[in-house]
């Protein structure tokens, strides 16, 4: 009866058997310090799971690398983003079974892993990582480390939110970009510029079917020293500030200055592009590299600027995420996969290779300080993006605590934004039902 | 019987046939096990790859699932909670949607679905068409067509902004319908994709029963006068009987445990619109790395799934028992099954 079940039900099937065996793995497997794959020699092969920009900065990296260690061969490998999220979960509940040599962790998924699966991922400090401390900025290092100080990651991307325009469509509109101080005042522009030129504000995932569509809101409500979770860990996503930022997304929308986009990596390429315009791109400051990689007919037309505050006065920076570079306790060849790691995140030559590579916005402050590395860019019309994101991660910005519950609360506010974008739904509202959602599915307790 | 079975076996051979009940006693019985030369164990040798495979693939995660639904990841440390996790499903809000919405795609996209079979194995079986290979054949090739090739043909006919499907209907002045952003078309979509792919199956199902339908049924309902509607109703539906209480409980458990469609084109969206059971325990199992309540809704999942079954076979089998009586009193003709 089971073999002539329609293929419907393999889905499950295999999950389930996959999540049975998972889980018997998780119970028993304890991972072991393995000394030879600490003490061993730098050679062989090592695998790198990252996904298309970050793995060209990595690819950069290995030629120079693989001078000073000639027998070592590295293997990067595009798994996709969002898919490395859940092979690296396969892997980790599999008690490392299948998982690379370096894995190319976000900062939202790093707590989540830490606390899920103990002791999967390597404590860097073995191999004297801790040296490197003083190298990154603090708030990017301590999101990498575990509570005791072990090091589970060596910041890759350190971003800070670029709030990207186009120059073109806001001179065509007649609109001074520089005088525009609030969101409330962007959106008042933003009416201007679809009438003078049909082009949206923004465009947006409403529906949210391909991906999450929350980045917005997150900034929004960062610039609003707010977030998903407070520093103890309560939800406060339907807080003051949470439902603020909502309200502005509903007003932008009820003025019908924002289009919908489904999410996914083609539709950014083509906004880049103008193929399928806006007006505004506020993104982690990697897109500035992408841009300049992806859409080099667009220069010129693109400016960057710091992104306007909420209320007048208000917060102008913020923290868009990040990126790590991290060893599991799998791998065989953790020495080797250290050098790697070393060498192209903790030392000027293999910084400097990776970002020209893919243009990842580093962490390592002697890059950041390199000569060149805040220079005016032609493709930005002389301004200089890497001096915006410098100044920003200067600004004391909000600590963001992901928590090890933040998919879920991610998930939870996507579908309050989808009430209120395609069906009206009143933003206090659709915010206090995800709140409750969330304090439902984890236990946690809503902030006062 | 039991006596019939181990004469048979005493005396497996050629001559195995020619056993009679009283057989006169043989010699060679005493040394049965050694003289045969196979050893009793052999069809347990023969048996013991499926058996492997059912332990290891079957049984253990089954069992281990169940053990996992009764624990939970508390600090990385995981702890036995009882029935904490069913507790927590039953106050689940969203398992209830998922519920709910897989209810309402049960009820709507199995029965058209079915009807659709019944309607394409007619039309398969039917003298008059030509090319039936063909075209049996084109509508069970969607059975093998692989869940990521499938899911982007499926995005690439249903994009609202871009998609084929759209643009067919703005020649006729429809449209744009939001297929899979809009929560109300996204389950459309569902139906439709699931009915493009497994209506094909069915329909073969039904053709090879269709095919065990004596001729001489219809011949006689012509005789006495039954048009083509009365034949079919008469003839058609209760001979596809058996095939019927198939296809609707297998239809019914894959329905129940939907997860590629939603899983490739919606990803359970907009706003859980299109949120499956399957989907929900992906997402607590794979996205929030909650794998006690994920094997607590996998567990939920067969009860409901074995009830229901359980239901369709009562249902069925008290219809069974009935009949099949043409209209007209003439015709004595009631064929046993």
């Amino acid at each position: 009866m089971r073999f002539t079940l329609n293929k419907r039900s393999r889905g499950v099937a295999v999950t389930a058997t996959a999540i049975a065996a998972v889980a018997a793995l998780v119970g028993c497997s304890a991972p072991s310090a393995d000394n030879n794959a600490t003490d061993g020699e730098v050679s062989g092969k090592i695998t790198i799971w990252t996904w298309n920009a970050p793995g060209d900065g990595l690819e950069a990296a290995i030629p120079a690398f693989q001078k000073l260690y000639p027998d070592v061969e590295v293997d990067v490998q595009d798994v996709g983003n969002p898919a490395i999220w859940e092979k690296i979960t396969t892997g980790m509940a599999a008690g490392g079974q299948g998982l690379p040599d370096v894995m190319n962790i976000g900062i939202d998924y790093m707590g989540n892993y830490v606390e899920q699966f103990p002791g999967q991922l390597v404590d860097l400090r073995d191999f004297g990582a801790e040296s490197l401390e003083s190298e990154f900025p603090s708030g990017a290092w301590k999101s990498g480390s575990g509570a005791d100080g072990a090091v589970y990651g060596i910041p890759y991307e350190v971003n800070a939110t670029g709030f990207f325009y186009r120059s073109d469509i806001f001179e065509q509109a007649g609109i001074d970009i520089d005088s525009i101080e609030t969101w409330d005042q962007l959106i008042d522009a933003g009416v201007t510029i679809k009438e003078k030129t049909g082009v949206p504000l923004y465009n947006q995932d409403k529906a949210a079917t391909e991906a999450d569509s929350a980045g917005l809101w997150q900034l929004q409500t960062a610039l609003q020293d707010s977030f998903y979770f407070d520093e103890s860990g309560d939800i406060t996503m339907n807080g003051e500030a949470g439902v603020h930022s909502l309200e502005l997304i509903k007003k932008a929308n009820d003025l019908g200055i924002v289009g919908d986009i489904q999410g996914s990596w083609d539709n950014l390429l083509a906004q880049l592009r103008g193929e399928k315009p806006t007006a505004i791109m506020p993104a982690g400051g990697w897109m500035a590299g992408v841009m300049e990689n992806e859409a080099p007919e667009m220069a010129g037309n693109w400016g960057v600027r710091l992104p306007p505050s909420v209320e007048p006065g208000g917060i102008t920076a913020a923290v868009n995420g990040g990126t790590y570079l991290s060893i599991p306790t799998a791998s065989k060849n953790q020495k080797t996969a250290w050098e790697f790691v070393n060498f192209a995140l903790g030392t000027l030559e293999g910084q400097k290779l990776v970002y020209e590579g893919g243009g990842m916005f580093p962490g390592y402050k002697p890059m950041l300080e390199s000569e060149g590395f805040a220079a005016p860019s032609e493709y930005f019309n002389g301004q200089s993006p890497n001096a915006i994101f410098i100044a920003e991660l200067a600004q004391d910005t909000p600590a963001l605590n992901y928590t090890s519950d933040y998919a879920r609360a991610l998930k939870a506010y996507t579908d309050a934004q989808t009430r209120v974008l395609l069906s009206g739904a009143d933003p206090q509202q659709a915010l206090d039902e995800a709140a409750d959602q969330v304090a439902q599915q984890t236990g946690r307790k809503l902030a006062d | 019987m039991n006596v019939l079975s181990s004469t048979a076996r005493a005396t497996a051979g050629p001559t195995a046939e020619a056993v009679p009940l009283d057989a006169a006693p043989r010699p060679p019985r005493r040394r049965r096990r050694s003289s045969i030369g196979h050893p009793r164990i052999t069809p347990y040798l023969f048996l013991l790859p499926t058996i492997v495979l059912f332990l290891g693939f079957k049984l253990y995660p089954y069992l281990s699932a169940f053990w996992t639904s009764l624990t939970s990841n508390i600090g990385g440390v995981i702890t036995f909670v009882g029935l904490d996790n069913y507790l927590r499903l039953l106050n689940d809000p969203l398992f209830y949607t998922a519920l709910g919405n897989t209810a309402l795609i049960l009820v709507v996209q199995v029965p058209l679905m079915l009807a659709l079979g019944i309607v394409l194995a007619v039309a398969f079986n039917s003298l008059l068409l030509k090319g039936r290979a063909f075209f049996r054949m084109a509508f069970f090739v969607p059975i093998v067509m692989g869940l990521v090739a499938y899911g982007i043909l499926f995005s690439a006919l249903f994009d609202s902004s871009a998609g084929i499907v759209n643009e067919l209907l703005g020649y006729v002045g429809i449209g744009p319908i939001p297929w899979l952003v809009d929560p109300f078309w996204a389950k459309i979509s569902i139906v439709i994709a699931m009915t493009w792919h497994y209506t094909g199956q069915n329909a073969i199902i039904y053709l090879a029963q269709l095919q065990s339908i004596p001729g001489e049924l219809y011949e006689a309902a012509q005789v006495d006068g039954a048009n083509g509607w009365q034949r079919f109703r008469n003839i058609t539906l209760p001979g596809l009987r058996p095939a019927l209480l198939l296809t609707v409980v297998l239809s019914t458990i894959g329905t129940l445990q939907l997860f590629d469609e939603p899983y490739v084109l919606t990803n359970g969206g907009p706003d859980n619109a299109t949120l499956t059971v399957g989907m929900y325990l992906y997402q607590n199992g794979f996205k929030y790395f909650d794998f006690g309540y994920a094997s607590a809704i996998g567990y939920a999942l067969t009860v409901i799934i074995a009830v229901v079954s359980l239901i369709q076979f009562r249902l069925f089998r008290e219809r069974a028992p009935k009949p099949i009586s043409l209209k007209k009193p003439t015709s004595p003709k009631e064929k046993t099954r």
